[in-house]
């Protein structure tokens, strides 16, 4: 298992705000509905009792199944990596941070500009996730602008699995490229058994707000849920815009969107790994779009992460990101503000954590790092304070006395590794050392890490002749093989 | 491994115990006296320096293994010819007159100790006739002193007037450190080095003294 700590820290919704919020959402499904877009669908929902209008396509459903659904869900849920020491346990207030997206650009390594992304980005960022200690997942964060559309879908999962043993998740474009992403997934699992006792890839479906459900993306919700393997169902309401523009209309409209998928996903087959999630944010008032470092954003988050709790199943969310174009103090207070609140609420699975800028269109390998070190800190906070006769040290005080020193003392080096976190990319140097080094900024020197990862770090291999059987069984696969 | 091997490891891993122990053992023993020394205690603390130096190893740790390695010389100390372990040369220190802040002059104190020179600390508000007492006493090489405060630096331009005017400036470097100190309030008041911190320090009085 991942190491992982803790949160749960942070409470914002107090026990009665968690059961309005709750009822709210119960009274939306039952009285306003969810425009459901696939025929299926709403087949399904219609045989399992609930009441729908073929003319309108509102599926209503009422408090009996939804309760019923939610205790179907398993209440943890293990996201597998291609080894095992890289599964994440996703349950109660468990945390793990990691990539998310998804993005057309990068800035380039070399001249630091906006480009458009391609396949070596998906296997560089790979790399870097597989190295990066506090980052635990790979959520498919890139585009490749470099193969055709259709082809998209395969790339993006083949050099995401090729390019790491932690657990890979990803959204699709098409059905097809679903169906070849699990099939590539079971070719390297050994079959589509083995692939079920521990999928390393799992999927992130969505659903559209105000409460609609979108044909295609229903249509994969049912799709993975038949074959039984993991999947995200998160919605995005943009209070002010898709979600009223309160905290808390928000909160329990995306509660009741999430929750709608999960009972399709449940309908389909019972037990099948679900996570409730969210991708919420607000809708910037002045200029009239999407913003993704809002300390809002975080809140609806950190509040839903209470009612997933509440609900007693696994969250996927977001935080992390911010608005700046570059690795500047904006990218870094916004990032760790939005990071932390939602991990301390114990958010399980907190995607988007490390690499964007932009309002999520720009990723940055500087900022990769620099997250990184981020979520070292919060984890820090999270492990909390440890405190017993040992740690309270009344007896190295009383040996020590008045004026003395705890710098040569076997208590000091017994716990200073774990009672303090060592930022790596934070400069703690005197300004003479620092100026000795060329004046590095925080970019500039997350950049060197950047470099000294790509050209250093080799995560487990997937067998190279498996490897050459699926490039023949999926030409379109493009990029030569390292 | 040979014993002085693990004499070495356990200098590197601050183990006072084990150094007393297997120091000991390495007298009964009739290993060399020297060889104890040259192939046991110094180079552990050889490997602690570089480890230090690459961030590999941290201040507590580096100032445990000197108190291990110290340990170990005390045992040898007494058996040697004329009693005495050769230091590289001997460093006296202190917080200058009104301040009272010793934590940073300690540990400086303690780095240079640990790599070899003999510390005399003269603690804390040391009026300028102190360390001309002490220059007279142990002839050392190096003074160095120390202010934390901005209020307490021109202290340190006192002590050194006070040198001159005793006619030792001559005779040793006289090196600044502390917060507000900086390289160009050092050539101001005619010191011979300034180390923004304990490590650099340490460097800068291995650089003076050779």
């Amino acid at each position: 298992m991942y190491p992982a700590f803790d949160g749960g820290q942070l409470r914002l919704l107090k026990e009665d705000d968690i059961k309005a919020v709750h009822e709210a959402s119960v009274q939306l499904l039952g009285e306003v509905g969810v425009k459901v877009k696939s025929k299926a669908a709403r087949e399904v929902f219609r045989s399992n009792g609930a009441e729908v209008d073929t003319a309108t396509e509102i599926v209503k459903i009422p408090r009996d199944l939804l309760e019923k659904a939610i205790s179907d869900a398993p209440s943890r849920v293990i996201l597998y990596g291609r080894e095992e020491k890289n599964d994440l346990h996703l349950e109660k207030a468990r945390t793990y941070l990691g990539t998310g997206g998804t993005v057309l650009y990068a800035l380039d390594l070399e001249t630091g500009q906006k480009r458009r992304t391609n396949t070596q980005d998906l296997r560089d960022i790979g790399k870097m996730v597989d190295a990066l200690e506090n980052v635990s997942f790979y959520v498919i964060n890139t585009y490749p602008q470099n193969v055709p559309d259709e082809a998209a879908d395969i790339n993006r999962f083949y050099w995401a699995i090729t390019s790491t043993s932690k657990h890979v998740m990803g959204g699709m474009y098409t059905m097809k490229g679903l169906k070849d992403a699990i099939r590539l997934a079971e070719e390297i699992a050994g079959g589509p058994e083995k692939l079920r006792e521990r999928p390393f890839v799992s999927f992130i479906t969505l659903m559209v707000s105000p409460l609609v459900m979108d044909g295609l993306y229903t249509e994969f919700i049912m799709e993975i849920a038949r074959k039984g393997l993991p999947l995200a169902i998160p919605s995005e309401p943009l209070a002010g815009a898709t979600a009223p523009v309160t905290l808390a209309g928000t909160i329990a409209l995306n509660n009741a969107e999430s929750l709608a998928g999960i009972t399709l996903a449940q309908l389909v087959n019972p037990g099948t790994p679900v996570l409730y999630g969210s991708t919420s944010s607000i809708m910037d008032l002045k200029k009239g779009y999407y913003v993704a470092g809002a300390i809002e954003s975080a809140m609806i988050n950190a509040a839903l992460a209470q009612m997933a709790q509440y609900y007693q199943l696994p969250m996927y969310g977001t935080g992390g990101m911010s608005d700046s174009k570059i690795n500047d103090s904006q990218a870094g207070y916004e990032s760790a503000l939005t990071a932390m609140t939602v991990a301390l609420s114990g958010c399980n699975y907190i995607h988007d954590a490390v690499g964007l800028l932009e309002m999520c269109q720009v990723f940055s390998y500087e900022k990769m790092v620099i997250d990184d070190e981020i979520i070292g800190n919060i984890f820090r906070v999270m492990r909390g304070i440890e405190v017993n006769p040992d740690t309270l040290a009344v007896d190295r005080l009383k040996e020590i006395g008045p004026a003395g020193n705890f710098l040569v003392d076997i208590h000091t080096t017994r716990h200073f590794r774990k009672e303090f976190f060592f930022p790596k990319v934070a400069d703690r140097r005197t300004r003479i050392d620092w100026q000795a080094a060329g004046s590095p900024d925080t970019a500039k020197r997350a950049h060197q890490m950047v470099r000294e990862i790509l050209a250093g770090h080799k995560p487990t291999p997937v067998d190279a002749a498996l490897r050459a059987r699926l490039r023949r069984q999926f030409p379109e696969i493009q990029g030569e093989e390292s | 491994m040979s014993s002085l091997e693990e004499l070495s490891n356990a200098v590197i891993g601050g183990d006072q115990d084990a150094v007393v122990e297997l120091t000991r053992q390495a007298i009964v023993e009739k290993v060399d006296l020297n060889s104890i020394i040259s192939r046991g205690l110094l180079p552990g603390m050889t490997v602690v320096g570089r480890r230090f130096k690459n961030g590999d190893m941290f201040i507590p740790e580096v100032l445990m293994a000197a108190r291990a390695m110290n340990a170990g010389l005390e045992l040898v100390k007494p058996l040697l010819v004329d009693g005495e372990v050769p230091v590289k040369g001997t460093v006296v220190i202190g917080t200058v007159e009104g301040d009272l802040h010793d934590i940073g002059k300690n540990l400086v104190g303690m780095m240079i100790e640990s790599n070899g020179y003999r510390v005399i600390d003269l603690g804390i508000d040391l009026e300028p006739q102190r360390f001309v007492a002490a220059v007279r006493e142990y002839k050392p090489q190096v003074v160095g002193m120390s202010a934390l405060l901005t209020t307490t630096m021109l202290a340190m331009k006192e002590t050194i007037e006070v040198l001159k005017e005793e006619g030792l400036r001559d005779s040793v470097k006289v090196i600044v450190g502390g917060a507000p100190v900086s390289q160009e309030f050092a050539d101001e008041i005619g010191a011979d080095g300034y180390a923004p911190d304990a490590a650099s320090a340490t460097e800068l009085v291995r650089r003076l003294i050779g």
